[in-house]
């Protein structure tokens, strides 16, 4: 019976998204402690965390085909939902990106993540119409499935979000088949462009980088020359593309790479949790002892800035803790993944495991001053109820991938 | 397509990333988080200084000369303050923007978000309009400073001295960073010498405040607060009524009083004339006031009763009898004739009448001049120099003020370098016998110098304080003074009290002064004033046998040293020692150098 339970059920990969759920827990308590307007939030998340199991247990227990079958009605409803709450959602910091319903927002644009995913495990596994990556019909599909939300979410605007679905879809490509070299040759001019933007000597070197890619794939050359050329146009045109911007965008942008360039604006934030995390130290300062935290240095801080608190009062011991359990999580879904007879599963949790690692890195990169300041969330920690759920959601089609790992539909 | 290969990739991909991130919380948390430690406080902690109260200054019998009083200044923390309301903020102060741009200026490089004084002793309408108006008035605040008060109509105003805000200069120059801009410091006087004693020691309070600025609470529940400690209180030697007494007798004219205790040095008191009123200097000193008295021909902030340097004229000539005796080039009852004039190469030198062979007490009681222009060149200038100098000539006495000044005692080397070596001749030394040429003294020291004279070689460190009072406890602490015998015989020394016993009591210059109620012993000195009228010297000390106070009077352009100098120095004598009082006029009518 045990071991049956083993068999079926992947502890690993539960609890440590359960220690991440009660990190993030304790970190929201202690940010939003003793502040009157947002004390509720620390409840919203544990009963959204409560209700989130349940979730993960019945997405378990669901037959796979019956969520193969109903991705493509998901991604619709995410898609109508993002139409609607352009018009009808409510508008916080410029963003339309909530619906209020009670005393929820419910945030689409986190759902339309899990739903991408869906949809393009589903299109890339459908056995009856035998897609293929490499036929180039196929992978304009599956380009246009991640592009079309994407689209529509840029109209809130709410570009971290969007960066993710971008993100997503090489990793996903990938692994259902796409060639080593197509991936190259997309990834080239993506290389070269932040390159070029860097400065002169690192364009350089991706482009010598990249025509001796070129030689190891030997293909045909003028593809090989063709990309190599689009990549040089691509460092170029950033450069070009950047001079024309208004001072006030160029400002913006340098403050993304450069925080304290502009220390009372949009750097404010970084130089505040770089301070927050730098002064926790080895052991931290303790439970609800972070000067940085509990008086509110960092705005909004039980949302994209949580993990400061994390460092401040647990220091690196706490930080590192937390850093563990997501390379845990991460390392077993891609082995679930690996695992999984079932391509339409074994996709989406590439994705999903995709989606974690791009979170982790643009988020805690973000608060420790070394990738730009880009809003998106920590997964399972960053209070924010459509957030959690839709990550309790991928992670019960985790655990239904493990479940069901040696059957093939 | 071989999934597991592929897998790999996944894995290093996400090991990459994971390790980027905890490579960085490395560099955060372990290689120096000191340095964020510290911003992460700054940020928070609000240091909130406050300024102890300066200690209390007594006279010798426990009546309060120096009190504190509580005033508003008004401060600037940079770190909040926001430059667009620098208009808003002079319109208050009534200053000009470019003053305040000046003061902002100078407090760059200091700590942002420690409150910075820019005015003091403001109006306490001022301060209710910065209460009324706080959220237009980002980091203006104020703070409450003790000043000085000084309570009584003792003035006082060269002992005391006065406290200046601390000069940018004096603000590098300190080795701690004690002193902040906008700080007072003691800057002459009693203020100025025992600052360290009387400044007391700042409080610091550790306040949280949130990312707004709004204060949450004392931090660590004000454990690590420091409290203020108010200074020491400076015990007098000085005797606040004899000191009245004396300013008032020297009030209109230009000079110096030093009296002091010959068995202990204590300074009984000093009077600068013309002086200044410290209540100026409380409080914020107005820039014209300052003005005025630093070009005030009649230079009020100099004090000189210790600063000076005038030639002593006759009053010194016990300097070449001592040096005489002691050398045993005379005996107390040798005697030098004198003729009544004196020819030394071409130049002939001259005395007030002829007196025939003398001895040193009739030499001195008469002040003939040929007597010590033999008795100079038989002892020599290097004895001479050497004599004055066991004497407090030529240094610093060591009075616990820093305004003092060593005077100027010639020797050879002095004059090899002023004149060059064959510029000179004994006719110089000639002078120097009688206390004239380039001799320089002070008040103060002609006051120690009597002092050694009547307790018969007892060389006292002169000074104004006799203890230190802990404001806490009450407990006195007794200041120690340097004390020394100098290598004179005792003996000696009573020849030359003789000497000055009959001055006032025999048919000396200043028998004027003698009075029934008290027996005084003194000498007349005139200086030769190249500029003007002569400035007039008076030594003396009393009772004559078992001496209670030494004092030293100099008027400026008064003539002979008797003629105002003498009844100066008798009345305080006699205010002192039997709390007589004559408040009639000091007349001119005495004669005699």
């Amino acid at each position: 019976m045990q071991a049956k339970l083993f068999d079926k059920f992947n502890f690993v990969v539960f609890f440590s998204a359960l220690g991440l759920i009660t990190f993030g827990l304790v970190a929201i308590y202690s940010a939003t402690f003793g502040n009157e307007l947002v004390s509720g939030n620390f409840t919203k998340q544990l009963v959204s965390a409560c209700i989130g199991v349940i979730v993960v247990l019945a997405i378990m227990y669901t037959p796979p085909k019956y969520i193969a079958m109903s991705s493509y009605i998901i991604y619709g409803i995410v898609l109508i939902l993002l139409i609607a709450v352009i018009f009808l959602g409510k508008k916080i910091k410029g963003q339309t990106s909530w619906f209020s319903m009670g005393g929820f927002g419910v945030q689409p644009s986190e759902f339309a993540k899990v739903a991408t995913v869906l949809a393009l495990a589903y299109f890339l596994s459908n056995k009856n119409k035998e897609a293929d990556v490499t036929k180039f019909r196929d992978f304009m599909y599956a380009v246009g499935i991640c592009l079309l939300p994407v689209a529509l979410i840029m109209l809130q605007p709410d570009m971290g979000t969007t960066l993710v679905f971008l993100f997503l879809l090489l990793p996903v490509l990938y692994w259902a088949g796409m060639p080593n070299y197509i991936l190259f040759f997309i990834v080239a001019p993506a290389i070269t462009a932040i390159c070029a933007f860097l400065g002169t000597w690192y364009f350089v070197a991706a482009v010598i980088f990249i025509i001796a890619m070129m030689l190891v794939f030997k293909k045909n050359i003028l593809i090989s020359v063709v990309i190599v050329c689009i990549s040089i146009a691509s460092g170029f045109s950033v450069n070009m593309v950047y001079n024309k911007l208004q001072p006030y965008q160029q400002k913006r942008i340098q403050s993304m790479f450069n925080p304290e360039s502009d220390p009372l604006g949009a750097g404010y934030n970084v130089i505040q949790s770089k301070i927050a995390i730098g002064s926790g130290g080895l052991s931290g300062k303790g439970f609800l002892q972070g000067t940085q935290t509990q008086l509110k240095y960092i705005p909004e801080q039980w949302t994209d800035f949580i993990f400061c608190m994390v460092g401040e009062e647990f220091g690196f011991i706490g930080s590192i803790a937390v850093v563990l359990l997501f390379l845990i999580l991460i390392w077993q879904t891609i082995h679930i993944a690996f695992l999984c007879k079932n391509q339409f599963l074994s996709i989406c949790c590439i994705g999903f495991a995709t989606i974690f690692s791009f979170h982790i890195l643009i988020n805690l990169g973000m608060i420790m001053g070394i990738m730009p300041v880009i809003g998106i969330p920590l997964p399972f920690m960053s209070y924010g109820v459509s957030f959690l759920l839709s990550n309790l959601i991928m992670l019960g089609i985790i655990l239904n991938a493990y479940r069901n790992r040696k059957d093939y539909v | 397509m071989d999934l597991s290969k592929r897998k790999n990739f996944y894995y290093v991909f996400s090991l990459v990333i994971c390790m980027i991130i905890g490579g960085r919380l490395i560099q955060l948390q372990l290689i120096n988080p000191e340095k964020f430690d510290k911003d992460a406080e700054r940020n928070s902690v609000k240091t909130i200084i406050t300024t102890p109260a300066r200690g209390l200054i007594f006279d010798r019998n426990g009546k309060l000369l120096v009190d504190n009083k509580p005033s508003y200044s008004v401060t600037i923390t940079k770190k909040e303050f926001d430059t667009n309301s620098i208009p808003m903020v002079c319109g208050m102060l009534g200053i000009e923007t470019e003053y305040l741009k000046g003061e902002l200026k100078k407090i760059e490089g200091t700590n942002r978000f420690i409150p910075t004084r820019i005015m003091r002793d403001v109006d306490f309408r001022i301060i209710s309009f910065i209460e009324e108006n706080r959220e237009y008035l980002k980091g203006i605040d104020y703070s409450i400073d003790p000043i000085r008060l000084y309570p009584t109509d003792f003035k006082g105003s060269h002992i005391i001295g006065y406290t200046k805000e601390v000069s940018e200069v004096m603000l590098k120059k300190q080795n701690t960073d004690y002193y902040k801009q906008g700080d007072l410091i003691g800057t002459t006087g009693l203020e100025a010498g025992y600052e360290n004693y009387l400044r007391g020691e700042k409080g610091f309070e550790f306040i949280l405040q949130d990312s707004k600025g709004r204060e949450v609470g004392p931090l660590n529940d004000g454990k690590n607060d420091v409290k203020a400690v108010s200074g020491y209180d400076l015990i007098l030697s000085v005797d606040a009524e004899v000191q009245k007494y004396a300013e008032k007798l020297l009030e209109g004219r230009t000079g110096g009083i030093v009296a002091m205790d010959p068995k202990t040095g204590e300074i009984i008191c000093m009077v600068s004339k013309p002086d200044y009123d410290l209540n100026n200097f409380s409080g914020k000193l107005s820039p014209k006031i300052w003005t005025a008295l630093n070009t005030d021909p009649k230079k009020p902030l100099f004090n000189r009763a210790t600063q000076t340097r005038y030639p002593p004229g006759s009053t010194y000539k016990m300097v070449s009898a001592l040096a005489s005796l002691q050398e045993g080039i005379l005996k107390p009852n040798s005697t030098i004739p004198c003729e009544g004039s004196f020819k030394f190469g071409d130049r002939v030198f001259g005395d007030h009448g002829a007196y025939g062979s003398i001895t040193i007490p009739t030499a001195i009681e008469h002040s003939s001049n040929v007597f010590f222009y033999k008795l100079v060149l038989r002892i020599g200038l290097a004895n001479w120099n050497k004599y004055g100098q066991m004497l407090g000539f030529g240094n610093r006495t060591g009075i616990d003020i820093p305004e003092e000044t060593k005077g100027l005692l010639p020797s050879a080397e002095y004059y090899n370098k002023r004149y060059g070596p064959k510029g000179w001749t004994e006719g110089f030394v000639v002078s120097l016998g009688i206390g004239q040429g380039e001799l320089g003294v002070s008040p103060l020291q002609m006051a120690l110098y009597t002092s050694i004279l009547c307790n018969s070689g007892t060389f006292l460190q002169p000074h104004l304080v006799r203890d230190l009072k802990n404001p806490l406890t009450g407990e006195l602490t007794p200041i120690q003074y340097k004390k020394h015998e100098v290598a004179i015989d005792k003996d000696y020394f009573k020849v030359i009290q003789k000497g000055m016993y009959l001055v006032v009591n025999g048919s000396g210059t200043a028998k004027g002064i003698r009075t029934s109620d008290v027996v005084i012993a003194g000498k007349t000195g005139t200086a030769q004033n190249p500029h003007g009228q002569d400035h007039s010297w008076f030594i003396a000390y009393a009772p004559f046998d078992d001496p209670k106070i030494a004092i030293c009077v100099m008027v400026e352009n008064a003539g002979f040293g008797a003629t105002v100098a003498a009844p100066i120095a008798q009345r305080i004598i006699l205010r002192y020692l039997l709390g007589l009082a004559d408040e009639t006029e000091v007349r001119d009518t005495f004669g005699g150098d």
